[in-house]
């Protein structure tokens, strides 16, 4: 029995190898995305995006007389979908993944592609995606360390608060804005008067306020997400703390102001503009044509940046007529001239961290409609 | 009955044997992780099943075998297959301490308590205790397991490891039947008083029930880690537990009652993905529905060895 | 103080909600020796109840009376809820062993739980803000009005409970139920009138918790339940599952022991602090605080 089965596990590994190696005739780009599950809007937008893009560039006759296929795959949003994802989509044989939109989603998958030189392009802003050396990551969003130094040059240089008190839950995208903030209005000779933690979804952030409200801060700033941001403005307003409210991109959701209610005014929100305010051409080229396909806006900024990420490595690759995924990398981080991007110029630095930023504030209007008060 | 365990279980074992080569790679996912599932749900209904404890905390002891591994992979570079002695020693010295000050307990209070363990378990890795579980995220990138210098990268071949582990945990579990042991347990879920007016020490014979299924637990925990190179603190959520706990009631706290359970309540649900907003709710009725028919599971465990008309009588305790 | 005052106050509006759901819990455990695991589920159904109520039958309305009417109609709704479970679920496995009914119980949590999701989305869902926000500042303590609402209204609830359940004929008949169903059977008690009657109140005052939910924290998600359910059936451990004053005893320490844990030592680990609390209480005194210790057959 037993050598039974080691022969034939033996003869599988051979089989298994053996396709491995079967020939491709097509450019394989994989979608990793939340396709399903909470983030769902948004891995959709992504999916369609890719889709729209890869149409259009194979209606011009590929890349290099490849045509783009286009393979998906739904992390759902979990970290564990999303390990079994990318073992799908290396095993399927991409060159390169779009995705996925959060941050835990992507790390959980990026090893996987970089042991196979797949190239990965996320959106992901939380800086730990770029600290593991991997030459297989591009960032094609902004890190969380850039968005960091605008909301503390903002609070502590625009708005000169003295005090500041600073809120995250556990997540890695949270977490790490939190501490990049913290770090970066230290250096900008910022007081952080206490970091505190949340547990996302337990509504309950009475005991962490009232603890909070005993150090007195100017301002409360918020690095986690609008579901629990909503509830801390309503309850920080409960708690009589006359302190501001800044929350970080994620906060950049209607169901914000819904959450807080009356509260919500006066509430300050930081993130890049949405897609309807780019000023550039080439975005208002694509977003026409993705609404005259799908009947509606993209989601968000998030999913066209994936689009910027995924073009600027076609480029890569048709600038030095290769499919070879190493040079491609090598060729984006050392970019001498950026490419003309959706989202604004697009460049790489070294550790495959998109260059640049470009962020606002918003304020939260009486009838919760957004006021850009700064702008990068 | 009979002739079924002589050719039902040969018949079962071959069909699982050449199962994966016929199953394209999404259906072999599912496949190893149904094998997966069944070590995890055998082991609970050792603690469960026979000793009859009110145990909904099993995922502790399942994430702490993969968790196990993952560190020791990750961290300090053991070889997979190197990690498995401590994946199953650990759960079970874990198993001991924990169990040791609760057996007593009555079941309901008992069943809140495992929850309980449970939960504070997830709350360590959730915040990262010692650095080493990687907080909300988890663990990426494990090694895959080595054999004689041969990388085991193919789902097909972690299927086979994960068979191999059933194969080892059904050997298990069927010496335990015939053993010392076994027949203690039996007696004491049937009448703890009149097992402990016979001299068997109620006390031991309960914590070894721990130590075991959170042993085995712990193995399979070892192969979670291998299929999906990756650990994290959602997949050993309590509500997993409660997973484990009703596959054993719902099948039957019998090999073939297991196995039905498994399949019902991880396997159909894959079939119906199609239906994924529907299938918790119709799986629910599902659960109602079979315990008002079949109050003790679908296959319900036999009696062993006892003669029928003995056994007639004592239909109490469950 | 200041500081110790406001954690007080927090730790009391919890409290008193952990209570009114533990109340559930405890009564059908007392009669029925059954963890009704559904019971969450219902207080979260309670809460999408009353926003549909106030969308649907109510046009929107934020009057009081519009707030009341909310209230007793969920309250109604869930008590039907709550009657039709304990058919079709629990009755068939009355004589059934006593796994049977708790994999009932789970099955049908499921299948609240993804009612809930099927009718109303996965997505959060948003309460209407019914209770204007109003603070009164007590030398550094604020206090809203929506807390001394939820505190007011939970003790007039209790009180009425317990006067209920020792006071009248009923109670009476409740009370003997849990003792010995078999002896209050022989003494004229319609023991299945006696079980709908305890998931009428138990589901009731479930709606009320969760509605009080919908109301303090305004999000509202389909998969809640067992959070609550979970702390709640904690505090009714905590008091001594099947006492009914100690469930409220229970809810009221477990509310003011997460807002000090949290406040105090550290709001990551407030849930392991509470298992910690409940495993330490239940090796010490396995009956909880007000239990009788019942000598019980194993």
């Amino acid at each position: 029995m037993k050598r039974t089965i080691r022969n034939v596990m033996l003869t599988l590994c051979a089989v298994a190898m053996m396709a491995g190696l079967s020939w491709a005739d097509t450019l394989k780009v994989g979608v990793q995305a939340p396709i399903t599950g909470s983030y769902a809007n948004e891995g959709q937008g992504i999916e369609n995006g890719v889709r729209l893009i890869a149409a259009q560039i194979n209606a011009k006759g590929g890349v290099m007389g490849k045509q783009i296929e286009v393979i998906p795959c739904d992390d759902q949003g979990t970290a564990m979908a999303a390990a079994i994802c990318a073992k799908d989509l290396v095993n399927k044989g991409v060159s390169m993944v779009i995705g996925s939109y959060t941050s835990t989603c992507a790390e959980a998958a990026q090893k996987t592609y970089f042991n196979a030189g797949v190239l990965q392009t996320s959106d992901g802003t939380a800086d730990s995606l770029t600290e593991h050396g991997y030459w297989t990551f591009l960032r094609n969003s902004f890190p969380n360390s850039a968005e960091a130094a605008f909301a503390a040059n903002y609070m502590v240089n625009v708005k000169g608060y003295k005090s500041i008190a600073v809120v995250s839950d556990f997540s890695s995208y949270a977490a790490g804005l939190a501490e990049a903030t913290i770090a970066e209005i230290k250096k900008a000779g910022g007081n952080v008067v206490t970091y505190a933690k949340i547990k996302a979804d337990s509504q309950n952030f009475t005991p962490v306020l009232t603890n909070i409200k005993s150090k007195k801060p100017d301002v409360i700033f918020f690095a986690g997400y609008y579901s629990d941001g909503g509830q801390l403005r309503a309850q920080q307003k409960a708690l009589g703390i006359k302190a501001d409210f800044i929350g970080g991109d994620a906060n950049d959701n209607p169901d914000f102001s819904k959450l807080a209610g009356s509260s919500a005014q006066g509430a300050y929100i930081i993130n890049v503009p949405s897609p309807d305010a780019l000023p550039y051409d080439i975005a208002k080229t694509f977003i026409a044509d993705y609404q005259k396909t799908y009947g509606m806006m993209p989601p968000s900024i998030w999913g066209l940046m994936n689009i910027d990420g995924m073009r600027a490595i076609i480029h890569a690759m048709e600038h030095n007529q290769s499919f070879d995924t190493k040079k491609a990398a090598d060729y984006l981080h050392n970019m001498d001239k950026p490419l003309e991007g959706i989202t604004g110029s697009i460049s790489f630095a070294k550790d495959g961290n998109r260059k640049g930023g470009a962020y606002v504030v918003k304020e939260i209007q009486a009838d919760n409609s957004y006021k850009i008060v700064h702008a990068q | 009955m009979k002739n079924l365990e002589r050719f039902g279980f040969p018949a079962f074992i071959v069909v699982m044997a050449i199962l994966p080569n016929l199953l394209n790679s999404r259906w072999q996912a599912v496949a190893i992780t149904f094998l997966i599932f069944t070590v995890v749900a055998l082991s609970q209904d050792i603690i469960l099943g026979k000793a009859g404890m009110f145990n909904m905390g099993q995922a502790l002891f399942f994430g702490m075998g993969a968790y196990i591994t993952a560190i020791l992979n990750s961290q300090y570079g053991w070889p997979m297959l190197a990690t498995i002695p401590v994946a199953i020693i650990l759960p079970a010295i874990f198993g001991v301490l924990l169990a040791g000050p609760i057996v007593h307990l009555r079941g309901d209070y008992l069943l809140v308590t495992t929850i309980g363990f449970n939960i504070v378990f997830v709350q360590v890795v959730q915040n990262n205790l010692g650095g080493v579980t990687g907080g909300p995220n988890g663990i990426f990138g494990l090694d895959s397991i080595s054999i004689f210098g041969t990388q085991l990268t193919s789902q097909i071949s972690v299927y086979y490891f994960a068979f191999a582990v059933l194969l080892l945990t059904l050997f298990v579990m069927r010496n335990l039947e015939k053993s010392k042991a076994g027949r203690a347990l039996h007696y004491l879920r049937e009448d703890q008083l009149a097992a402990e007016s016979i001299g068997i020490n109620t006390r031991i014979y309960k914590i070894f029930a721990f130590a075991l299924g959170a042993g085995i637990a712990g193995l399979a925990g070892t192969v979670f880690a291998t299929q999906y190179s990756a650990v994290s603190p959602e997949a050993f959520e309590f509500i997993q537990s409660v997973l484990f706990f009703s596959i054993v009631l719902v099948g039957g706290s019998s090999i073939p009652g297991i196995l039905i359970g498994v399949f019902v309540m991880f396997v159909l649900p894959e079939i119906f993905r199609e239906f994924a907003t529907w299938r918790f709710f119709i799986f629910g009725f599902a659960m109602i529905l079979a315990m008002i028919l079949r109050p003790r599971g679908i296959w319900p465990a036999s009696f062993g060895k006892i003669p029928k008309f003995l056994i007639k009588e004592s239909n109490h305790g469950a | 103080m200041d500081i110790f005052l406001q954690q007080l106050a927090n730790g009391l509006t919890i409290g008193s909600m952990f209570a009114l759901v533990a109340l559930g819990y405890t009564m059908v455990y007392g009669v029925m020796k059954l963890i009704n695991f559904a019971h969450g589920d219902m207080v979260a159904a309670s809460a999408f109840v009353g926003l549909t109520i106030y969308t649907q039958v109510l046009g929107q309305a934020t009057s009081l009376v519009a707030v009341i009417a909310i209230f007793l109609l969920a309250a109604v709704a869930m008590a039907c809820v709550g009657i039709l479970l304990e058919r079709l679920a629990y009755r068939p496995l009355r004589e059934a062993p006593r796994l049977s009914a708790v994999v009932s119980a789970l099955g049908a949590s499921l299948v609240i739980q993804n009612g809930i999701m099927l009718i109303w989305g996965p997505q959060m869902r948003i309460f209407p803000e019914l209770v204007p926000q109003v603070y009164w500042d007590f030398g550094g303590v604020v206090i809203s009005l929506i807390q001394v609402i939820i505190l007011v209204l939970s003790l007039i609830l209790m009180i009425a409970l317990y006067l209920f359940v020792e006071k009248t004929r009923m109670g009476a008949a409740i009370r003997a139920s849990a003792i010995d169903q078999d002896a209050a059977r022989l003494m004229g008690i319609n023991v299945n009138n006696v079980i709908a009657l305890i998931f009428v109140i138990g589901s009731s005052l479930g709606a009320v918790g969760g509605l009080f939910i919908g109301l303090y924290y305004r999000g509202i998600t389909f998969n809640m339940g067992w959070q609550y359910g979970l702390y709640a059936f904690i505090a009714a451990i905590l008091g001594g599952i099947g006492n009914i004053p100690g469930a409220m005893l229970g809810g009221m320490l477990l509310g003011l022991f997460q807002a000090f844990i949290a406040g105090y030592v550290s709001s990551t680990w407030a849930d392991a602090f509470t298992f910690i609390l409940l495993i330490l209480i239940l090796i010490v005194r396995p009956t909880g605080l007000l239990g009788e210790r019942v000598a019980e057959k194993v």
